[in-house]
């Protein structure tokens, strides 16, 4: 008896691509969404990650931001890639939650003082590269300390225009602030990554 | 230095700054030492950031992270399920009856009338309309064999209609 091909249920759609899964998904095709997901998940969820530093939330939120781009794919025009899409998705989900959570939580002294900014001025500029002699996986191991230690709000400024590549007025309209507000934020966030860089180098150093 | 020029420089690197004003920045990190310094801590920061980004992966099997948004998908598409009306005597009587709290005390004017009047149910003829602003409402009981026609005023607010609204109550 020869043997039996079994294929995967995934195979129709694995060598598609996004846009002609999208225009699947638009037509009701629950199989080629499956597979965007499958294809974009772990990106969703590490942006989702990034802003809540909370495993279960992040989770949780990335899969509210599927269900939301399942409800609003007539909205995808293709004005940017379906990744990209579902992570602006995510992103305000997790703008609104961490908005739910300020207003029920008080803040920090030390919040309040990078809040009120001036405190990033008194930093002395940090000279040395904090990529030299450092192996590529334990600087982001150290990146990934370091962000821990910041606030949501300088945090989420640094994700938007370090890694997601947004513009200051984009970063704006996302956070709902003013583009001052951009700014002094991530003057902030960077002044303090490079201290916190400079000061785990130099413990790796010695 | 102070804020306002730190953050220029800033936005001169991120290349935020119209033209004329990335000029003068440039022209301030090519003669101040401070400004270049500042600079290139920003920039040796974005660039140990860019390409840095911890690779996290989802800490779920495809099928169960997927089976969770499909049960939500399905949830939220799910037709509202709207309770059917309730089709007894009683309910369409109260459905009849509740709105028409006027027509109810026009009722009671009505059977008061025919007491007073000294006429039985049965003996009444059919009552002129002695109005072209009054409406009418019918009601017949199969049961009891009787219809009842009761008359309100349509311009009357108020709750309680008086008569000259005339009933008619006719017996089977």
């Amino acid at each position: 008896m020869p043997p039996v091909k079994i294929m995967s249920k995934y195979a129709d759609y694995t060598s598609a691509s996004d846009e002609e899964l999208v225009g699947g998904a638009k037509k009701g095709d629950m199989g080629a969404f499956e597979e965007l997901v499958a294809r974009h998940r772990d990106k969703i969820y590490a942006r989702a990650f990034s802003m809540m530093r909370n495993e279960d939330e992040a989770v949780d939120l990335s899969q509210e931001a599927w269900v939301k781009s399942w409800q609003r794919l007539e909205q995808f025009q293709g004005e940017s890639s379906f990744g990209t899409w579902v992570t602006r998705i995510v992103i305000n989900l997790c703008l609104d939650q961490l908005r739910r959570r300020k207003r029920h939580r008080t803040e920090s002294i030390e919040e309040m003082d990078e809040e009120s900014g001036g405190v990033e001025r008194q930093m002395p500029v940090v000279t040395v590269n904090p990529t030299e002699r450092l192996e590529r996986g334990e600087l982001r191991k150290k990146i990934e300390g370091a962000m821990d230690k910041l606030s949501h709000e300088h945090r989420t400024v640094l994700v938007l225009h370090e890694f997601e590549e947004m513009e200051y007025k984009e970063i704006a309209r996302t956070m709902e602030c003013s583009i001052g507000t951009v700014m002094s934020r991530l003057f902030y966030a960077r002044r303090k990554m490079a201290a916190l860089l400079a000061d785990l180098k130099t413990e790796t150093k010695s | 230095m102070n804020q306002e020029l730190q953050l220029k420089l800033q936005a001169y690197l991120d290349g935020e700054l119209p033209d004329g004003e990335a000029a003068e920045a440039r022209e301030l990190i090519a003669r101040d030492g401070e400004a270049q310094a500042l600079v290139a801590e920003l920039a040796n920061t974005s660039a140990a950031l860019a390409g840095h980004e911890a690779e996290v992966k989802l800490p779920e099997t495809r099928e169960f992270y997927w089976s969770k948004i499909q049960r939500e998908i399905a949830r939220q598409e799910a037709p509202v399920a709207v309770p059917e009306p309730v089709d007894s005597w009683a309910g369409w009587a109260w459905r009849r009856w509740l709105p028409v709290s006027g027509v109810a005390a026009a009722l009671c004017a009505a059977v008061l009338l025919m007491v007073l009047s000294g006429n039985s149910p049965a003996q009444l003829a059919e009552a002129e309309l002695r109005s072209d602003e009054m409406g009418a409402y019918t009601y017949s009981d199969q049961q009891e064999k009787m219809t009842i026609v009761w008359f309100y005023d349509r311009g009357n607010d108020s709750q309680f209609t008086p008569a000259p609204a005339v009933a008619n109550i006719h017996r089977e």
